[in-house]
């Protein structure tokens, strides 16, 4: 009994171990709450980040068409026998799995007559980083190849045949600057990367319309989702999201315009030794839509473009919109519009050229070192008369010159849609002041009136120029792209044709610029008379812009547009070397309107080949 | 007495606490299958069958051990004590070295771990000394004297193999034991602040792995493949289970192999069913055990005499710091210790020495006061 009687003295201890168990276990419970509800999601993403692997699947890019549907670029399927060392990993030890590839890859070499392509350095890097992707072997394999492989394919456990897109440009080097072209992209740290555990990365453009559209072509790419152990082993597949092809981009081109355009280029006559550097663009005047663009020299986008890009001509630079030249009298119909509204110059205002004008204490000559003789403003466009549009140029003043130039798009990026197109320059007094801390003189007046003087302009604005004077005065955003189409052909967006600004000129005027355009290619003494199409009524202007009087090279240009009374065709034609606008520019621009108009010609002697 | 008279006495037994052993023995069983499991049809190693017979041959000694007046076994005590003391001296020299520490006496293909035996004997010794101590006695210094001399060389030889983990355990049992035998407040205060600065010391005779696990302990991501990895990787297991848990056999985290497959039956097997079963099964784990450990604690307070109830007072502590420590591992909560969970964990020794530990706490309470 004492003996109980102690024991009950120690209850109260008993009671305060009871306490101390039942506060031990409530803070176990109290922790695991924590962690299992409170923290759930924050140690189920640690789960899956440790053991699920995103494997990104690239998205087939969309399709490029002409306006009329033809295929400019789409893809192709590449036949790559690849490695997938994790199979290997099955079969044997860890350590041994890249010996046991090597030589499986060997053997295979021997098989199908293919010189081994991966080091020892590549298959172990791969299987240290990229485990659960297989390595590729060999691409893009010819047919034989792959039914060679395909035969023994059994003999090589862990090898597949692995088909991938690979962008094709069925017309090789057509429209190749428009289009751009697609390279590897660049692996970034953006946030789509650490989406994706194992990157694959697909092709980007890198250039024209490839670039621009780069979003809806690209398509959405697709995730292979794996579960992997700890050794980085795939034990299983979790999900798959297919890739989703790119959207179709319809361009306003028309493959037929651009072939007529390319071939005319290719062909203009140079004297020997010059090579040939310049650009075409054409444009519907009625709305903007580019027709065709070519610069020269060009590229085929099917090939790899790395060895181009450093390359003497700028083979991959597109002329047209990316580079800038003075527009010599392709800039006079301007000077003339801007004369004529400032109400200081007339048409019938007269002046005699004897091959060059006095100003100030300096002589400045005009083209014609004979002189033209007396002149007036249909005379002097028609045979390009420097020194008519000298004294006509500095009547009207550097501030109306500056501000029609604006009003027709000179000196600002006509902002198309394919390209950051550049802006040019057209020279002010203040932007003298700034830039040379000169004052501007009278006789900068007069080289801007001839389109000189700093003057600068792409050839795409100096086509803008021609459709503005065509169609009356409205100038439109010159654009590319139609339309964007899904990949199953529903329409997604059609491009709506953008008014940038309206002449505010009057009609009189324009008609006596676009009268004097008119002569200067169909009359025969107009300088840009082998522009003239038979049963066609071509307007136009040519340019001889002199760049580097020493080496005596010339830009040679022509702007145009027909046919003269309702212009479906606006041209804009630069030879970097060109020797003369009259006989190297004006020359392919003919050929480029007989080529458009041709069948109609035939037929009707209306419309264009193309049909709207 | 008669073996079937002894038998018949079995009736009397707390049948609420043997459920709750066959419950978790069970949940055992299971669990350890999940932790072996490695698909449909793929090889797994047998644990779970080895465990089933654990259990059985732990049956046999929680009635033996529940039958047996636990006053007759605690007259033996020094007997025990002595057998223990020298199993942990074999162990120190001829024991299997199993990641660096001496733990486990090989037997034709079994082995014991006499840290386990040790701990329970220990347990019988120190009841029966503090039982033979009178109440002027046990508020003397003297009385802690002895007690730590009881405990001194058992702990030294365990800290010796090293088994860090039981040597905690046992020493924190003894304080527990101290308390409940009446020992003076005042002196226990001294005891433990003296135990506490002699961590630095402890620290110096600790191995490497030892330090990396407590350093790891304190943060984490220092080291996430090496020391780290299983800390992490529990936490990640018991996390990911959410509340209803991925389902039997569905815990990716032991099935692939995260949660390394030589700890994930026996130390973490309680990370296993808290991915599996989710804060659920969480709840199911230590409900069990509160029934077990407040059963035992009632055994303690209705026991017929002090000795029983510092028996099952010490029985009680022994099994709440394997729990509190080894589910508090698989949480972070404590530092990674080679500690079993009591009834779960794969391991014969454990499951052995667990079973035994349990059969004494029916007998104190077989044996109560009757009224």
């Amino acid at each position: 009994m004492i003996i109980s009687a102690a024991s009950r003295d120690n209850s109260p201890r008993l009671a305060i171990v009871r306490v101390g168990i039942a506060l031990g276990l409530l803070f176990l419970m109290v922790n695991l709450f924590h962690v299992q509800i409170m923290d759930r999601d924050r140690y189920g993403d640690r789960e899956q980040a440790q053991s699920l692997r995103r494997i990104r699947l690239p998205a087939a890019r969309g399709e490029i068409v002409d306006r009329n549907g033809v295929v400019l670029a789409n893809n192709r399927p590449s036949y790559d026998i690849a490695i997938s060392l994790d199979q290997l990993g099955r079969v044997s030890k860890r350590q041994d799995v890249a010996r046991i590839a090597e030589t499986n890859i060997l053997a295979m070499s021997r098989a199908i007559g293919l010189p081994v392509t991966v080091t020892d350095e590549n298959i172990r890097n791969h299987y240290y980083r990229r485990r659960p992707l297989p390595l590729p072997l060999w691409r893009d394999l010819p047919a034989a190849t792959v039914a060679a492989f395909e035969e023994r394919a059994g003999n090589w456990p862990g090898t597949d045949l692995i088909v991938t897109p690979v962008r094709q440009y069925p017309y090789a080097s057509l429209a190749a600057h428009l289009l751009g072209y697609c390279g590897k992209a660049e692996q970034t740290e953006d946030e789509e990367v650490e989406n994706f555990y194992y990157y694959q990365s697909d092709s980007t453009g890198k250039q024209g319309v490839e670039r621009a559209f780069d979003d809806d072509l690209r398509g959405a790419p697709g995730g292979h989702t794996i579960r992997v152990n700890p050794s980085g082993m795939k034990v299983g597949e979790v999900g798959d999201k297919p890739a989703e092809r790119g959207n179709r981009i319809v361009l306003t081109i028309d493959v037929r315009i651009q072939q007529i355009v390319e071939n005319a280029l290719a062909h203009t006559v140079l004297p020997a030794g010059k090579k040939l550097c310049g650009a075409v663009v054409v444009i519907d005047p009625r709305n903007g839509e580019i027709l065709a663009l070519a610069s020269a020299p060009t590229f085929d986008p099917n090939v790899s473009v790395v060895p181009l890009l450093n390359a003497t001509g700028s083979p991959l630079l597109n002329h047209a919109t990316g580079a800038r030249y003075a527009p010599g009298s392709t800039f006079k119909p301007v000077t003339l519009l801007a004369g004529l509204e400032s109400g200081k110059v007339s048409a019938s205002d007269t002046a005699v050229c004897g091959g060059g004008l006095q100003i100030g204490n300096r002589r400045f000559g005009c083209w014609n070192t004979h002189g033209h003789g007396r002149m007036d403003a249909f005379t002097a466009m028609m045979q390009s008369c420097d020194v008519w549009f000298y004294q006509e140029g500095m009547r009207a003043g550097v501030e109306a010159i500056t501000r029609m130039a604006g009003e027709l798009g000179l000196g600002q990026s006509a902002s198309v849609d394919f390209a950051h197109d550049l802006a040019g320059g057209v020279p002010t007094p203040e932007w003298k002041r700034e830039h040379f801390n000169e004052k501007w003189w009278e006789s900068d007046t007069a080289q801007l009136a001839i389109g000189q003087s700093y003057l600068l302009a792409t050839p795409l604005q100096m086509a803008n120029v021609a459709a503005t004077l065509g169609n009356g005065g409205t100038r439109w955003r010159p654009f590319a792209v139609k339309q964007i189409e899904s990949p199953d052909g529903k329409t997604l967006q059609i491009t709506q044709p953008v008014v940038l600004s309206r002449l505010s000129v009057r009609s009189q005027n324009l008609a006596v610029v676009r009268q004097a355009m008119l002569g200067a290619v169909q009359s025969a003494q107009g300088t840009g008379h082998h522009a003239a199409v038979r049963g066609l009524t071509v307007a136009g202007k040519t340019g001889t812009a002199e760049f580097n009087k020493k080496d005596g090279i010339n830009r040679a240009w022509f702007i145009g547009f027909a046919p003269f009374e309702q212009p479906v065709v606006a041209v804009a034609v630069l030879i970097e070397d060109g020797v003369s606008g009259g006989h190297v520019a004006a020359p392919v621009a003919g050929q480029i309107f007989a080529g458009i108009f041709k069948s109609s010609l035939e037929t009707t002697g209306g419309g264009p080949i193309y049909v709207d | 007495m008669s073996i079937s008279r002894q038998l018949q006495q079995l009736k009397r037994m707390d049948w609420l606490l043997t459920v709750a052993v066959v419950l978790l023995a069970i949940g055992s069983v299971a669990f350890i299958y999940s932790a072996s499991y490695r698909g449909p049809g793929q090889p797994m190693p047998d644990y779970y069958r080895m465990q089933i017979g654990w259990f059985v041959v732990g049956a046999v000694l929680y009635v033996a051990a529940a039958v047996v007046d636990y006053r007759w076994i605690c007259q033996w005590a020094t007997v025990w004590y002595v057998v223990a003391v020298l199993l942990l001296l074999l162990v120190l020299f001829t024991g299997m070295k199993v990641y660096g520490a001496r733990r486990w006496l090989g037997w034709h293909g079994f082995g014991i771990q006499p840290s386990e035996v040790a701990k329970l004997a220990v347990l019988v010794a120190l009841s029966y000394y503090l039982f033979h101590r009178t109440v002027e006695m046990r508020r003397q210094w003297a009385t802690i004297g002895g007690a730590l001399a009881i405990l001194a060389v058992p702990l030294v030889l365990i800290f010796a193999q090293p088994d860090l983990g039981s040597a905690v355990i046992l020493a924190l049992v003894t304080v527990g034991l101290l308390f409940v035998a009446g020992v003076r407040v005042k002196h226990l205060v001294v005891l433990v602040v003296a135990g506490v600065l002699a961590m630095p010391v402890m620290w110096l005779r600790m191995r490497e792995y030892q330090k990396a696990r407590l350093t790891v302990f304190l943060d984490p991501d220092r080291d996430p493949l090496g020391a780290g990895w299983n800390l992490n990787q529990s936490l990640i297991a018991v996390g990911s289970g959410g509340f209803g848990g991925k389902g039997y056999l569905q815990g990716t985290q032991n099935l692939l192999g995260y949660l390394p497959r030589t700890v994930a039956p026996n130390d973490f097997l309680f990370s296993v069913i808290a991915e599996e079963k989710g804060f659920v099964g969480s709840v199911c784990v230590v409900g069990l055990f509160a029934v077990i450990l407040f059963r035992g604690l009632r055994i303690a307070a209705e026991a017929r005499d002090r000795l029983g109830m510092l028996l099952a007072t010490g029985i009680v502590g022994l099994l709440f710091f394997h729990v509190f420590v080894n589910i508090g591992m698989t949480i972070g909560l404590l530092p990674v210790k080679g500690l079993p969970l009591p009834l779960l964990s794969y391991g014969g020794s454990f499951v052995l020495a667990t079973m035994t530990a349990l059969g004494l706490l029916q007998n104190v309470w077989i044996h109560r006061r009757n009224y």
